[in-house]
């Protein structure tokens, strides 16, 4: 079950706050700072996603990828097995909103993927990886070390 | 990919982070700047009903609870429950204890670049509510900041300290809805 139950009208041009913040704090204090930031938004807000990896359940993770992609009418594909969670995103929601609001995306917007799942798996025996395929194409990888059982 | 629904909780974790490094005010302008892609020509063409527009659109896809109405050329708005704090206060993440303060930070220098004064106020930076009052008119945003004052409000925020630039904006204005009619 999601710990953040959004089901109402949404509210896209936070994508554009977003990618200005993204490079505001870049310029200014660094491209470490605003993975720090990032990381520490994927440890601390998604604490309930997290918490349930350290558990090796992976449902909350599954149904947060499904359901905010979903909600944003992204083009998407998710497979999911017993140790790796694969989310292939064809048209990232975010970028395809910026392009509508005429806003070039910000080099660093995809650290807002790698940092945010990085940190949701922190001190859990899962690992992420993004690959970036190209514009609004990635694929994001949950890999459940091998030799981990399940607390 | 932060959701939309979520961005909010970035943000809080941001303002948490400039805080610390006495950041927050420059930010806020770049946030100002960055609105004005949505709002300048509407609030420089239409004036208050512009903000009506904007901020009727707003309150259907941010969920608040609002109301707002226009009366003898000020816009007054209240709002009962907001839905940016609400968040931030349901998140597994602390809050910014100056959550509030980025939404005078970002309306206050846009309605001077706009030639409107603006006051907000609010009684507690915890609780999601506040009140906010528009109009090209200096004299009453002032009455209202003394009422206020008398009435013991701790959190006021204006852009009279800026009357200079807004009487030269509103000029501009003007003549923008001028040229428009």
């Amino acid at each position: 079950m999601l710990r953040y139950q959004e089901n109402n009208e949404l509210h896209r041009d936070f994508h554009g706050t977003t990618n200005t913040t993204l490079n505001y704090i870049a310029d200014h204090y660094g491209v470490d700072a605003l993975k720090m930031i990032l990381r520490k938004t994927g440890h601390d807000v998604y604490k309930s996603i997290r918490e349930k990896l350290e558990k090796g359940d992976a449902s909350e993770l599954i149904e947060h990828l499904n359901w905010f992609f979903y909600r944003e009418r992204g083009k998407y594909q998710l497979t999911v097995s017993e140790n790796e969670i694969v989310f292939e995103v064809f048209e990232c929601p975010a970028i395809r909103h910026l392009r509508k609001l005429k806003l070039d995306p910000s080099p660093h917007v995809c650290l807002q993927t790698s940092e945010v799942n990085a940190g949701m798996c922190e001190g859990t025996p899962w690992h992420s990886e993004v690959k970036i395929i190209g514009e609004g194409h990635c694929v994001q990888t949950f890999r459940k070390e091998a030799d981990h059982d399940s607390k | 990919m932060i959701p939309s629904d979520h961005f909010v909780r970035f943000y809080n974790e941001v303002f948490k982070f400039l805080d610390k490094r006495d950041g927050l005010e420059a930010y806020y302008k770049e946030i100002s700047r960055h609105q004005e892609l949505h709002c300048l020509q509407l609030f420089m063409e239409k004036g208050l009903q512009g903000m009506e527009e904007y901020w009727g659109h707003i309150r259907v896809e941010e969920n608040c609870i609002c109301t707002s109405y226009i009366k003898d050329e000020v816009r007054y708005s209240y709002m009962s429950r907001c839905p940016s704090l609400s968040k931030v206060l349901d998140s597994d993440a602390e809050p910014c204890r100056k959550y509030c303060l980025h939404c005078p930070g970002w309306v206050a220098p846009l309605m001077t670049k706009c030639g409107f004064y603006y006051i907000k106020y609010l009684r507690a930076l915890d609780q999601p509510e506040c009140y906010s009052v528009f109009t090209e008119y200096k004299d009453k945003i002032e009455a209202i900041r003394q009422d206020l004052i008398r009435q013991g409000f701790k959190y006021i925020f204006t852009n009279l300290d800026d009357s200079e630039a807004v009487e030269i904006n509103r000029t501009k204005r003007h003549q923008i809805q001028k040229a428009h009619q």
